[in-house]
């Protein structure tokens, strides 16, 4: 496997098979003596924003403070749980309770469930 | 047998859904201006359409993903932003012309100015997507969007001399007017092969659940449906060249469009275009408006399928919320319709690039298409369509400057 282009920006997929968001950033783990591996998938906008301009980092940060939509943006995911398989990478959490679906909920909560026949 | 229908409702819907107001408009003003003489240019859109087409629905039967998607996992996420900042200023613009296309058709019948329309229109547009699902929208929209074969009846009744049109099929110069004409031409193209068609039907292939076994469904509904759609805009071209050239008339204003049909079919022919131009618009908004929502949707790796309740997928609902309030807003502050159409077509040619250099590496990449990676044929075809729109993104402002007008 090849980590850029195999799952850098893939499709992650939860336990029960639902789409929740994209690989947006890998960490490494560098510890004397021993060779660098992979520790966590980042998922969230501050990722997301950081690829783009740490000035946009910053400001998806401070709205989602604001909006007080996730405090622990980015959301790590242990690469324990992590499945790369083809063009998808599946992972071992459930969606609805990590944090990738905090602004989803957000607006699930404050905007569009507030529309009738939603 | 179920194939065989699903391949016939498909065929119908590509049909249905063919026609919108670009299309309508750009080989309107081609018959207008230069009788049979661009009738090549609509057939090479339609040609790069179906090859198009054809690979992003055998890419999504395979690999079970979109175009977005693979392209931001291949191109990664700031091309795919980079991409979708372009394309989605575009399609909103189109989107803007097809509202518009809706309201106008609805002035026609109605005498109310087409701004009025634009509120009630959008909120239409959203309720429709906002309850309907998928195949609700997509067959719907496209069985009633068969009224547009009218077009072709009324080419048939005018008896136009067939021999002239099929000279048309091969490109020449016009003696004069050259700027102009290559100003049509690049238009028809940004009207034919235009982005949103080509990921929303790999949308749509995802949405269905289509897998292997529709590789050939798929070839036959995308060179039959979009043959038979091109035929139909060829027929808009062969009408108005007999409609508008004998009378002088450019196509520089909406008013002139229902024009068209009166000949062949007297005051029918006025309703009957109304009908056509509104609900093949009507269509089309509600596809450019999923697309838009689904490119942000997949490019981010949100949850996003119109089948599911809004509250399911809040962040997909909201972006068409917002993208069709931007749309009307295009309308409600008067923007002439006729004109945003021919400038967002012209706006389409200039950025294909973007859009269709990812189809050359994802569609010989193995790990998405597997054993069905591109042939020699279908490669050479990608390659010719890039260079073609390398060439018209450069001559795209140039043309609208001199030949706009």
């Amino acid at each position: 496997m090849e980590l850029i282009r195999d799952c850098l920006d893939k499709q992650l997929i939860d336990r029960n098979g639902r789409k929740m968001g994209k690989a947006d950033g890998l960490v490494m783990l560098i510890e004397e003596g021993k060779r660098p591996r992979v520790a966590f998938i980042e998922v969230g906008g501050v990722t997301q924003a950081r690829r783009l301009h740490t000035r946009l980092a910053k400001l998806v940060a401070s709205l989602s403070k604001r909006f007080k939509v996730d405090e622990s943006d980015p959301y790590r995911i242990p690469w324990s749980k992590v499945v790369v398989s083809g063009i998808d990478v599946t992972v071992n959490v459930d969606a609805e309770e990590t944090p990738a679906l905090a602004w989803e909920k957000w607006l699930r909560k404050n905007v569009i469930g507030k529309i009738p026949g939603a | 047998m179920k194939k065989a229908l699903e391949i016939a409702l498909g065929i119908v819907t590509s049909v249905g859904g063919f026609l919108e107001i670009g299309s309508i408009t750009t080989a309107a003003q081609g018959g207008a201006s230069f009788r049979f003489q661009l009738i090549w240019a609509i057939l090479l859109g339609g040609l790069c359409l179906i090859f198009l087409v054809e690979q992003s629905g055998r890419l999504a039967a395979v690999s079970r993903h979109t175009i977005t998607d693979a392209i931001r996992e291949r191109f990664g996420f700031n091309y795919f932003i980079f991409l979708l900042i372009i394309l989605s200023l575009v399609i909103l613009l189109v989107l803007g012309a097809e509202i518009g296309g809706v309201c106008v058709a609805l002035e026609f019948i109605t005498g109310v100015g087409f701004q009025w329309w634009a509120v009630p229109v959008a909120l239409l547009i959203w309720l429709i997507i906002w309850k309907g699902t998928f195949s609700f929208i997509e067959d719907g929209a496209s069985i009633l969007g068969l009224v547009t074969v009218c077009f072709l009846v009324a080419a048939i009744v005018l008896h136009p001399p067939w021999k002239e049109v099929a000279h048309g099929a091969l490109p020449t110069l016009p003696a004069s007017d050259k700027a102009h004409y290559w100003f049509i031409v690049v238009s028809i193209l940004g009207a034919s092969i235009s982005p949103y068609l080509m990921f929303f039907y790999s949308s749509g292939a995802v949405e269905d659940k289509w897998d292997e076994s529709y590789i050939n469904a798929n070839r036959a509904i995308s060179v039959l449906g979009m043959s038979f759609g091109t035929v139909l805009s060829v027929a808009v071209l062969i009408v108005s060249a007999l409609v508008y050239l004998p009378r002088g008339i450019q196509v520089e204003h909406y008013s002139q469009l229902p024009l068209m049909l009166i000949d062949a079919f007297g005051y029918w022919g006025f309703i009957l275009f109304a009908a056509s131009l509104g609900i093949a618009c009507l269509g089309a908004t509600l596809e450019i408006t999923l697309e838009i929502a689904y490119m942000v949707a997949q490019g981010f790796g949100w949850n996003w399928s119109e089948n599911q309740r809004p509250r399911e997928e809040a962040r997909f609902s909201l972006v068409y919320t917002v993208i069709i309030i931007l749309g009307a807003l295009l309308v409600v502050v008067g923007i002439d319709p006729l004109k945003l159409t021919i400038f967002s077509m012209a706006l389409t040619a200039a950025t294909l690039p973007v859009a269709i250099v990812p189809f050359l590496f994802l569609m010989n990449d193995e790990a998405y298409m597997h054993e069905h990676r591109n042939g020699f044929l279908s490669n050479a075809v990608v390659i010719f369509i890039i260079g073609m729109t390398f060439v018209l993104a450069v001559v795209t402002i140039p043309l609208e400057i001199f030949g706009g007008g």
